[in-house]
């Protein structure tokens, strides 16, 4: 009996250190067009290319996200791996449980997803394929999705044309994921802004309007649009 | 006392024992290769390979609830597509690849012709969502599915949860295949050393060893790599196989090498079904082999056999068939999932 109480004892004080040690940091990710927050039904929106545009679709991968101090790695997210759907507003934001005492200027992610986790055959979670970020007719996970129309002069004559943009690959030299590493001070949130209207402008629709496979475009495509993510914190 | 827990105890060591060799449902071949498949990964149970074979027989997986994966993959011709040359799908609509045989899958790295799909848990996506294949969205299956009464009771029996996802359908998909195992022709017990070649298989066997086998490899008979065998390209289809996938040059016209086991049921051959017979294949080999820049070394040289030579040939690649494999109970149609007995 005493060993039962004694146990008892034990779990709740743990607990309580437990619950002391541990504090959330809630990261959130901002998908706005010139600077105000996106709206997937808008049809108004202007680029400094064509005429107007809407965005129908953002989604992307953030993988193996971790936080540094200056170089060094302080926490590490196990089974990193998060689905962001400008459409569903649960997935923007996901809270990271840290230990309090952890100090940390920076914060490091993946756009994409690894390759050996794409080769690692069929998963769960944000990671199910029927999330529609799986490409079927070849392996390997679409890494960011953006999709839309825009109305375009085409010799004068307005047209309207939907873009797609696909990128992904797991195999070099068509790789395309990206490392992302950003400055932040420790608060209880940090917001990064993915702004549309900037990914658009180093796009030329006129040129390009869609990128379905693994190729050098998404590549570069992909290092252009790593640039783009940026830090908010009040 | 301590008699009984000396019997005790033996019992307990046979019992586990027994239920080990019981509860194995991949047993890979003596003297094979090690399996490239992660079952740590997916663990097989009797009750997924079960979920996975009803899956593979259901033409609920296609947008017209009328093509299965059984379809273009039948039990009786090694899982390909009977005597078609282009696999037929949803509507009638022609694809443009012969369906490859179906059998020691665990040991595969890279699937399809071209070894576009990666594992064998994602190769299923493949066909379903193809517009001329089974023409549907795994999101709409895995919907179906859910919808199901009858797998509602196989997925809670697999998973303990009543609810498909993507990850468990594939999975179970995967499990099944992994139980496809043909490893019984009078090849194999010619090998354990229980029966013998007649002289013209053996006479066939040694032409085999000395022409064909750095591809068809023993005893999967495939190097499971990608090959050029000197087939002319078809100008209508257009098929460059790897390189569609790597874009490197060095891959145009390479194909992934198909396993022999089986052959004398698998017909048409080649990835696109180009020939009916055995003998087509063989002159092939020996008049027809077109010398382009990326065809594999070991068919620079001309392979030269006397008719005497290709009807042994052919006796050998006979003694690859395993009946027991294309006519075995647990690989064929789940008449007792999809119609089962009333009770009485
Ligand atoms: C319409 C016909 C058709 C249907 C239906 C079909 N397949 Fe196939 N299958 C093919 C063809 C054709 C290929 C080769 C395709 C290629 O190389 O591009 C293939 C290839 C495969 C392979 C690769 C084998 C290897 O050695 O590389 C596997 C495994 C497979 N199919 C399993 C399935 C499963 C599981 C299903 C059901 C979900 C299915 N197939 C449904 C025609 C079909
Ligand atoms: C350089 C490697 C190589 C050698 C050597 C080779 N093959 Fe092949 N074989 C292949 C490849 C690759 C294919 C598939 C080609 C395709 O469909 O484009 C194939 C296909 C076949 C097929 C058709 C299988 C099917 O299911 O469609 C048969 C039968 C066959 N080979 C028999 C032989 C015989 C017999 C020999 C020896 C005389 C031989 N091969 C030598 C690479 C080779």
């Amino acid at each position: 009996m005493k060993f039962i109480i004694t146990l008892i004892l034990l779990f709740i004080t743990g607990n309580l250190l437990f619950s002391q040690s541990a504090k959330k940091l809630q990261l959130t990710f901002n998908p706005t067009f010139n600077n105000s927050a996106l709206n997937l039904s808008d049809s108004s929106y202007t680029s400094n290319r064509s005429d107007s545009l809407q965005i129908e679709t953002l989604k992307f991968y953030i993988s193996e996200i971790e936080l540094l101090n200056d170089n060094k790695v302080v926490w590490k997210e196990e089974n990193s791996f998060h689905l962001i759907d400008a459409a569903e507003k649960k997935t923007l934001s996901n809270f990271l449980n840290l230990p309090t005492e952890l100090i940390y200027n920076k914060i490091k992610f993946n756009l994409g997803i690894d390759s050996v986790t794409n080769v690692a055959g069929a998963m769960g979670g944000d990671l199910d394929p029927t999330k529609g970020m799986y490409w079927t007719w070849q392996s390997g996970y679409v890494n960011f999705k953006l999709e839309g129309n825009s109305l375009q002069n085409a010799d004068g004559i307005k047209e309207k044309k939907s873009f797609q943009f696909h990128l992904g690959g797991y195999m070099k030299p068509f790789y395309p994921l990206q490392t992302i590493t950003l400055n932040v001070t420790e608060k209880d949130s940090i917001k990064i802004n993915l702004d549309a209207e900037k990914i658009i402008s180093v796009i030329d629709l006129q040129k390009q309007h869609h990128i379905m496979s693994p190729c050098k475009e998404a590549v570069m495509l992909s290092e252009k649009i790593a640039k783009i993510f940026s830090v908010q914190q009040p | 006392m301590k008699k009984f827990a000396i019997v005790f105890g033996v019992f307990c060591l046979m019992l586990s024992a027994f239920t080990t060799l019981k509860d194995q449902i991949f047993v890979a071949p003596k003297n094979w290769p090690k399996p490239v498949y992660d079952f740590a990964k997916n663990p097989l149970t009797k009750e997924k390979v079960e979920l996975g074979r009803a899956l593979f027989y259901d033409p609920l997986l296609s947008g017209t609830n009328t093509i299965s994966c059984a379809s273009c993959h039948s039990q009786f011709t090694a899982f390909t597509h009977v005597d078609h040359a282009l696999s037929h799908g949803v509507e009638d609509r022609i694809g443009t690849r012969n369906s490859p045989a179906l059998m020691n899958l665990a040991w595969h790295k890279l699937f399809m012709w071209d070894g576009a799909i990666n594992h064998l848990d994602v190769q299923a996506l493949a066909p379903v969502s193809h517009p001329d294949e089974m023409g549907e969205k795994i999101e709409n299956v895995v919907l179906k599915l859910q919808q199901s009464k009858i797998y509602r009771k196989l997925f809670y029996e697999a998973f303990a949860d009543s609810a498909a996802t993507g990850e468990r359908t594939l999975k179970a998909i995967s499990q099944f295949m992994l139980t496809l195992i043909s490893a019984e022709s009078k090849y194999d017990s010619v090998m354990r050393k229980q029966s013998q070649f007649t002289t013209q298989e053996k006479n066939g066997y040694n032409i085999f060893q000395k022409n064909c086998s750095s591809c068809h490899k023993e005893p999967l008979f495939t190097n499971l790599a990608f090959e050029n065998n000197g087939l002319p390209p078809d100008t209508k289809l257009k098929d460059i196989g790897r390189m569609k996938i790597s874009k490197n040059p060095a891959d145009s016209l390479r194909f992934k090498v198909p396993t022999l086991r089986n052959i004398e049921f698998s017909y048409p051959y080649m990835h696109d079904g180009r020939f009916k017979k055995l003998s087509e294949v063989i002159n092939h080999y020996t008049s027809g082999i077109q010398h382009n820049k990326t065809l594999s070394k070991p068919l620079e040289k001309a392979i030269i056999l006397t008719s005497n030579e290709k009807v042994d040939l052919v006796a050998f690649l006979l003694t690859l068939t395993d009946k027991k494999f294309l006519f075995d109970q647990r690989f064929s149609y789940p008449k007792e999932i999809f119609f089962p007995k009333p009770k009485d």
